[in-house]
C-alpha cells in the first residue's frame, strides 16, 4: 500500500492542488456571481472613491487571514499556512472576477485601465472570501496538507472559540451580505419607502431572527445553552452584540459604496437599519456555519 | 467562550467580564436606537416634499456657462424623480434646461448643474423644482 502511494505521490499532490484551485474557483463564483451581475457594482468600479476602495482591499487581507486560520484544514492551520491560503484565495478571487467580467463584456480592451482595475478590484473582495470558503468548507476532507491528522472537533476535546472570534465571524457574515445588498438601488429605495414604524419592526425582527436562528433551532452547529443559563444571558452576551456588529458593518458598507454622502443622521439610520436586516441574518448564519 | 462538542456549541456559564461589558454596551446602543426611532415615529410629521433651490456658482466653460445649484428637500418625506427647470431669459429669448434628480431624500440636499450658451449673469435666471413622484 505504502509503495503504491509513494509511486504516484507526486501526481497525487498535483491533482490535489488542481482540485483545490477548482474548488476555490467554484467557491468564488458561488459567492460572487450575483455581484458580478449587478449593475451597481460595475458602476462602483469607476466612481467609488479610490481611498475607500483601497481601505476595503486592505481590510480584506486580515479578514481572509483570520478566516483561513480558523477554517484551516481540520482547524489546526498555522498562521503561515493561513497567509498562504489567503494569497491563493485572493489570487483566485481576482482571476475569477476578471474572467467573468470580461466574459460579460463589462471590461474590454480599450477601456481606461483605471476603470477596468476598479471593476475587478471591487469584485475581488467577495470573490476572495468565496474562494477561501470553497477551498476549506465545501470540500470536506481535502488532502492538501498531509501534516494535519487529528480532527480536533471530533475526538472529545472541545474546540474553543474565543469571544472575539465569535464576533469576528459574525462580522464576516454580515459583511458578505452587506456587499451583496448595499450597492443596489432597491436597498436605498426600501429605506425611503419605510415609515419609522416599519423601521422599528425591522430592528425587532432582525434581533429576534438572529436569536432564534442560532439558539432555538437545533441546526448542526446551533448553540444549545447549558441548562443553568437564563435565556437572556445569550441575548445580551451574543445576540445583541451580534446585531451591533451587523449595524456597524452596514454603516461601513454604506459609507464605502457612497450611499451616505451628505445625508442627515436619520436617513443614514434608516438605511443602516434596512441593511442590517439581511446583515443580521448573515451574521447568524456565519456563526452557525463557521 | 464557546465549546464545540459533537457539532453542538455550548456556551459556558461562567462568562468572562468582557462578554458582559460588550453585552451591556450593545444593549445600551440597541435601546438607544430603538428609542430614537420610536421618538421619530411619534413626533415626526411626514409632510409632503417641499423644495428650496439655491444657485451656487456660475463659471464660464468651453462652450458656454455652467451654473451649479442645490435643491433642498425641507420636508420629512423623500421625493423621487425631481425635475428642476432652469430658465434663462436674455433679451426676450428664453433658454430652458432641465435636470432630473433620482432622489432627493428627506431633509437633504442634492446638487446639479446647467450648461447655458448665454451668460446667466447678463440675463434673468430662474431655477425651480417643478415636479416629483413618491419613491
Amino acid at each position: 500500500m505504502a509503495k503504491a502511494q509513494r509511486i504516484d505521490g507526486r501526481g497525487g499532490k498535483r491533482r490535489d492542488f488542481l482540485v483545490g484551485v477548482a474548488r476555490g474557483i467554484a467557491g468564488a463564483l458561488l459567492f460572487a456571481l450575483p455581484m458580478l451581475m449587478t449593475m451597481e457594482m460595475w458602476e462602483l468600479g469607476f466612481y467609488i472613491d479610490r481611498r475607500k476602495l483601497l481601505l476595503l482591499l486592505l481590510l480584506n487581507l486580515p479578514l481572509l487571514v483570520v478566516l483561513a486560520h480558523r477554517l484551516g484544514f481540520e482547524h489546526t492551520a498555522t498562521w503561515r499556512e493561513a497567509v498562504r491560503d489567503t494569497a491563493a484565495a485572493y489570487g483566485i478571487g481576482i482571476f475569477t472576477s476578471a474572467f467573468f467580467l470580461a466574459l460579460f463584456g463589462i471590461i474590454r480592451f480599450g477601456m481606461p485601465l483605471d476603470e477596468t482595475l476598479g471593476k475587478i478590484a471591487i469584485q475581488s473582495v467577495p470573490a476572495s472570501i468565496g474562494a477561501l470558503l470553497g477551498r476549506s468548507q465545501l470540500g470536506g476532507s481535502g488532502s492538501e496538507d498531509s501534516r494535519d491528522e487529528e480532527e480536533s472537533g471530533d475526538d472529545g476535546q472541545p474546540l474553543e472559540t474565543g469571544y472575539a472570534t465569535e464576533l469576528f465571524m459574525m462580522a464576516i457574515g454580515a459583511l458578505f451580505i452587506a456587499l451583496n445588498v448595499a450597492p443596489t438601488e432597491e436597498m436605498i429605495l426600501v429605506s425611503y419607502k419605510m415609515t419609522y414604524w416599519h423601521a422599528l419592526a425591522a430592528i425587532l425582527v432582525s434581533i429576534a431572527m438572529m436569536h432564534a436562528f442560532v439558539y432555538a433551532m437545533s441546526f448542526q452547529g446551533g448553540h444549545e445553552l447549558s441548562p443553568h443559563t437564563p435565556w437572556w444571558h445569550a441575548l445580551v452576551r451574543f445576540t445583541l452584540p451580534g446585531y451591533v456588529v451587523a449595524l456597524a458593518i452596514s454603516l461601513y458598507a454604506l459609507w464605502t459604496f457612497e450611499r451616505l454622502s451628505g445625508a442627515p443622521p436619520l436617513t443614514i439610520a434608516m438605511a443602516v437599519i434596512v441593511l442590517s436586516l439581511p446583515g443580521a441574518l448573515g451574521a447568524a448564519a456565519a456563526r452557525l456555519i463557521l | 467562550m464557546t465549546s464545540t462538542r459533537k457539532g453542538m456549541n455550548t456556551e459556558h456559564d461562567e462568562p468572562r467580564i468582557v462578554e458582559w461589558i460588550v453585552g451591556a454596551g450593545s444593549t445600551l446602543l440597541v435601546t438607544l436606537l430603538i428609542g430614537w426611532i420610536t421618538w421619530e415615529a411619534l413626533t415626526n410629521e411626514r409632510e409632503p416634499p417641499a423644495f428650496v433651490v439655491r444657485p451656487l456658482a456660475t463659471e464660464a466653460v468651453a462652450d458656454g456657462y455652467r451654473v451649479e445649484f442645490s435643491v433642498e428637500n425641507t420636508a420629512g418625506s423623500t421625493a423621487a424623480a425631481v425635475v428642476v427647470h432652469g430658465d434663462l431669459e436674455t433679451d426676450g429669448e428664453t433658454e430652458r434646461n432641465d435636470v432630473t434628480f433620482d432622489y432627493v431624500p428627506a431633509r437633504s440636499q442634492a446638487k446639479g448643474a446647467f450648461f447655458f450658451t448665454s451668460d446667466p449673469r447678463a440675463g434673468n435666471l430662474t431655477i425651480r423644482a417643478v415636479s416629483y413622484t413618491e419613491p
